[in-house]
């Protein structure tokens, strides 16, 4: 299995605690310095697809509700959706090790 | 602030019903918390980039669902699929091969580049009544003189040639053309050249040869071009090879450049087809004006102009007749109509099955699925069904136009072919998407409009809605029905008609071939006719031969038809010098005989009626009632304005039909001994099977002249036949169309009946138990029937009616409203609907009361 780029992100943003959807585009927006900035169709379709897949879970309750008085929903990571997540991060880490090898250094 | 976000919601719409439901909310909130914290239009360029990528996601994801859930229910019901794939398949097909035709000759251009530039320059005389005469050789001179409106005219003559010399000879049909003619029609020589301006004068011996003749006789050796060949007895030079799409104009296969003497012209001489090409951005009407200019100018200029002027047709008026059209606009409207019954019928079907699917459409919409949802859902099923139906229908298309091919009768169509193009597969594609639209909406929005809490209640109380669209389709079948086979009725009288034709000879027991002696060595006012003289003898010898003659012209053959206007001197019903157009034809003395045509009074032609005698002529009884009435014709003169040449009348024959089935024309006759044309049909009446026949005859003229091929050979009957091809296939067509449709039209009665019964069950079970007799219960099932019918039969008389001026030119001897078929049609189709009924009345009159009533 080959995880989309958006399913990555958000898994990892999920990875250290439970998100509603703004907060896990503007988790993956400080990430990447402002490079990825997921929009809601394509937050919300990766959303529908891991959650039917089973890499992440809504909560039932709600976390803090400090934020706003609006109700969002929460998401958290799966014990699944860690374990996909760890082994795609270890391809591509993978890849990053054979790139650098080969010559292809990432300039930032 | 709020504005964008009503701006966005609305944007929201693209996603599916279901997607937009989950998480809509969700995703107004976090486009508002963006607005809030950045830059508009940085928010708006994220929210078009987002769009443009995850709605055509979203939205197949939601369509691969629904794909997939009518691929499972098509395998669940493979009985029921198939039966609709198969009635789609084979109304598909039936429009494709239909739209093929009509695509390839009344839509796709003629094979020539900017072909709507191309007209016909025709003569017209409207004191004579000829709106679209052949052009003379010194008009066509004149014009390309004088117009201004056209880049170039070019002339095409009609004429045949015996090919000698390599292998056996053979005979063409083939065409004297302008140099400027590859030119005016756009098109190139496949190989060498075309003909050069210096070879319009008298004495160049060049040919070009036709494509077609170059595959088959020379199987396409380039090495001809340059080649000396034998045409007519004469040497010629091969300088090119035409395309094939040059001979639209006469089938032809070999072509000499039209040589232009004007000294041997003369203006009246009627027989070239002229084609010019319009300068661009000139239309018709301003080149007719200018025809109109140059026409008064002539008339001025030569008195025996007087009365001519110059018509402009478009090569698609010349090339298309308005019969062939309406032909094939009705083809395609008849198996149009077969296309709608069969939506109808698998609506019904479908509709049916609805009714068994309402607790899994109920279940899924108390589960929470949209209306919009399950609408779609139900489409994407019956759109499902109609692809597949559709590629059966293409395939069955490729299959059908192939056959076509291979029977389409010579000279029906003026293209050799047809071919399914990109425009024939895009409308067989468009069709199946409609049809599949068409035939699940009725269903589908039932289904989505139906309340599910009656569904789940009762599993088979159908509203009356239901009941009333069904009915409603079964009616609108049996309209559709009705008018195919009123259709169909008035084409086969039609065809009928035409059979039953008097055709003013005997067809049966003749043999009919033509000959071209070239000219060179046989003079067509000496030799030629000693020649036919010679053949003739030969022939009455051959044992089985009753008589032999000759004709310029026999009728339904290829041979010359020609119209001249004649006048006569004297008393007569017609005011003075009126010149009246009457067919001509030169024949041999035996030459009625031969025909079976009756002898009225006066003499036949002899073999003294040569050029030394004064001209005689034979009239047929038409020409004779229209210049003298019923006095006798015996001895009056006819006059020739074309040759200043005035005949006397020696005999009247009997009509006779000669170019079409429906109408008879006036004609004359010329004796053969003074002048023969260049090319002769001949006919020999045989008392054996004319066949058997052909390869003494055959014999007979090689032993004459070795060198002299025999073409179109043909039976009298298979000229006949074939002039009546449109009108049988016409017939033949929409009687098969008309079939399917009543057949497909009573299924849709029966089905709509057998599940009434079926609903009625209970109600109808309790009828009997509550004494209803047998014949009572089938008098009430029959009664919903026919109601049902009765209706659509009276819509389709009404809608046949309102249609019948659409085919009053495909019709002969009837007519297009004729009472005596439409009250035949109604009566047979009452019928069928009676015995489509009869059997689920009889069902219902069979109902158990006790099993009925414990059911539930």
């Amino acid at each position: 299995m080959s995880a989309p780029l958006p399913v990555l992100h958000i898994l990892v943003a999920l990875a250290d605690g439970e998100r509603h959807g703004y907060a896990i585009m503007q988790d993956v927006v400080a990430r990447t310095d402002g490079g990825v900035r997921l929009g809601p169709g394509t937050l919300y379709g990766s959303i529908k697809r891991m959650l039917h897949d089973g890499l992440i879970e809504e909560l039932d309750e709600r976390p803090d509700s400090d934020d706003d008085d609006v109700r969002r929903r929460y998401y958290r990571i799966t014990p699944r959706g860690r374990r996909i997540a760890k082994e795609e991060i270890g391809h591509l880490a993978t890849l990053v090790r054979h790139a650098r090898a080969a010559g292809l250094v990432p300039t930032r | 602030m709020p504005r964008a976000d009503r701006l966005y919601r609305v944007l929201l719409r693209l996603y599916p019903a279901e997607f937009r439901g989950e998480y809509g909310r969700e995703m107004t909130q976090m486009f508002r918390d963006r607005a809030r914290h950045e830059p508009p239009l940085r928010v708006w360029l994220d929210v078009a980039r987002d769009l443009i990528v995850t709605v055509p996601r979203e939205q197949a994801h939601v369509l691969m669902n629904d794909l997939r859930y009518a691929l499972r229910t098509i395998r669940r019901t493979p009985a029921f699929s198939a039966a609709v794939m198969l009635t789609v398949a084979l109304a598909i097909a039936a429009n494709t091969a239909m739209f093929t035709v009509v695509n390839a000759v009344l839509l796709r251009p003629l094979p020539f580049a900017d072909s709507h530039r191309l007209v016909q320059v025709a003569e017209k005389n409207d004191r004579l009544n000829l709106p679209n005469f052949g052009a003379s050789v010194l008009n066509f001179v004149s014009w390309r003189e004088e117009t201004r409106a056209f880049d170039q005219l070019a002339a095409i003559g009609f004429t045949s040639f015996n090919l000698s010399g390599a292998g056996e000879p053979e005979q063409f049909v083939g065409n004297r053309i302008s140099p400027a003619l590859l030119n005016v029609l756009g098109i190139a020589p496949v190989a060498g050249r075309g003909f050069t301006d210096a070879e319009e004068k008298p004495g160049a011996a060049v040919a070009m040869i036709g494509e077609r003749l170059w595959t088959r006789r020379f199987g396409r050796d380039p090495s001809l071009v340059g080649r000396v060949i034998t045409l007519n007895s004469t040497p010629v030079t091969v300088v090119g090879i035409a395309p094939a799409a040059l001979n639209l104009f006469s089938g032809g296969d070999i072509y000499v450049p039209l040589t232009i003497d004007r000294a041997k012209e003369i203006r009246l001489n009627h027989v070239i087809f002229v084609a010019g090409r319009l300068k661009p951005g000139v239309t018709l009407q301003q080149a007719q004006a200018e025809c109109d200019t140059i026409a008064a100018g002539m008339a001025r200029t030569y008195p025996e102009m007087r009365d001519w002027g110059i018509h402009l047709l478009t090569f698609f008026e010349t090339f298309v007749t308005p019969q062939l059209e309406t032909a094939l606009l009705v083809l395609l409207a008849a198996v149009g109509f077969v296309l709608l019954i069969a939506c109808a019928n698998i609506a019904n079907l479908l509709l049916a099955r609805a009714t068994a699917r309402q607790k899994e459409i109920a279940v899924r919409t108390a589960l929470g699925a949209s209306r919009i949802r399950l609408l779609r859902q139900l489409l994407v099923e019956s759109v499902t069904l109609s692809v597949f139906g559709g590629l059966g229908g293409i395939i069955g298309a490729v299959w059908a136009v192939r056959a076509i091919n291979a029977s389409l009768p010579p000279n029906l169509l003026p293209i050799p072919e047809v071919h399914i193009d990109a425009t024939v597969l895009a409308f067989a594609v468009g069709l199946t998407l409609v049809t599949g639209v068409v035939f699940g909406m009725a269903p589908a929005s039932y289904a989505a409009k139906a309340d599910v809490n009656e569904m789940l209640k009762s599993s088979r109380g159908a509203g009356p809605g239901r009941g009333r669209l069904r009915r409603g389709l079964a009616a609108a079948e049996l309209a559709l029905a009705t008018v195919l086979l009123i259709g169909a009725g008035l084409l086969v009288q039609t065809f009928l008609n035409l059979q039953g034709a008097r055709l003013g000879f005997e067809s049966s027991g003749l043999l009919t071939f033509q000959l071209a002696p070239p000219p060179a060595r046989y003079p067509v006012n000496d030799k030629a006719p000693l020649f036919y003289r010679a053949l003739l003898d030969a022939l009455l010898a051959v044992p089985g031969v009753r008589s032999a003659a000759v004709s310029s012209g026999i009728p339904f053959g290829q041979g010359n038809y020609t119209t001249s206007p004649f006048m006569t001197v004297g008393p007569s019903p017609l005011p003075p010098d009126t010149p009246v157009p009457i067919d001509w034809r030169i024949v041999s003395p035996g030459y009625f005989r031969t025909m079976a045509i009756p002898l009225l009074r006066g003499r036949d032609f002899s073999d003294r009626d040569d050029a030394t005698m004064p001209l005689v002529t034979i009239v047929s009884q038409a020409t004779a009632k229209k210049f003298w009435g019923d006095a006798d014709p015996i001895g009056r003169t006819l006059h020739r304005p074309a040759d200043s040449r005035t005949y006397t009348v020696v005999g009247v024959v009997g009509d006779v039909r000669s170019t079409t089935l429906n109408q008879e024309s006036p004609a004359l006759y010329y004796p053969m001994a003074s002048r023969v044309w260049p090319l002769m049909d001949v006919a020999v009446r045989t008392d054996a099977p004319p066949a058997t026949l052909l390869p003494v005859v055959r014999q007979k003229v090689h032993e004459l002249d070795a060198e002299l091929p025999l073409a179109t050979v043909r039976t009298m009957e298979e000229w006949v036949s074939s002039s009546a091809t449109q009108p049988r296939l016409s017939a033949a067509l929409v009687g098969v169309f008309a079939s399917v449709a009543v057949l497909i039209a009573a299924i849709g009665i029966y089905g709509v009946l057998a599940y009434s019964v079926n609903q009625r069950t209970r109600e109808i079970g309790l009828r009997i138990a509550l004494g209803a007799r047998a014949d009572g219960v089938v008098r009430l099932v029959v009664k919903e029937g026919m109601g049902v019918a009765l209706v659509g039969i009276g819509a389709g008389v009404v809608t046949a009616v309102a249609l019948g001026q659409g085919i009053s030119s495909l019709v002969y001897g009837i007519a297009p409203r004729d009472p005596l078929t439409f009250a035949g049609v109604a009566a047979l189709l009452s019928l069928v609907a009676l015995a489509a009924c009869s059997v689920p009345a009889r069902r219902a009159s069979r109902v158990d009361p006790i099993v009925a009533l414990r059911e539930e």
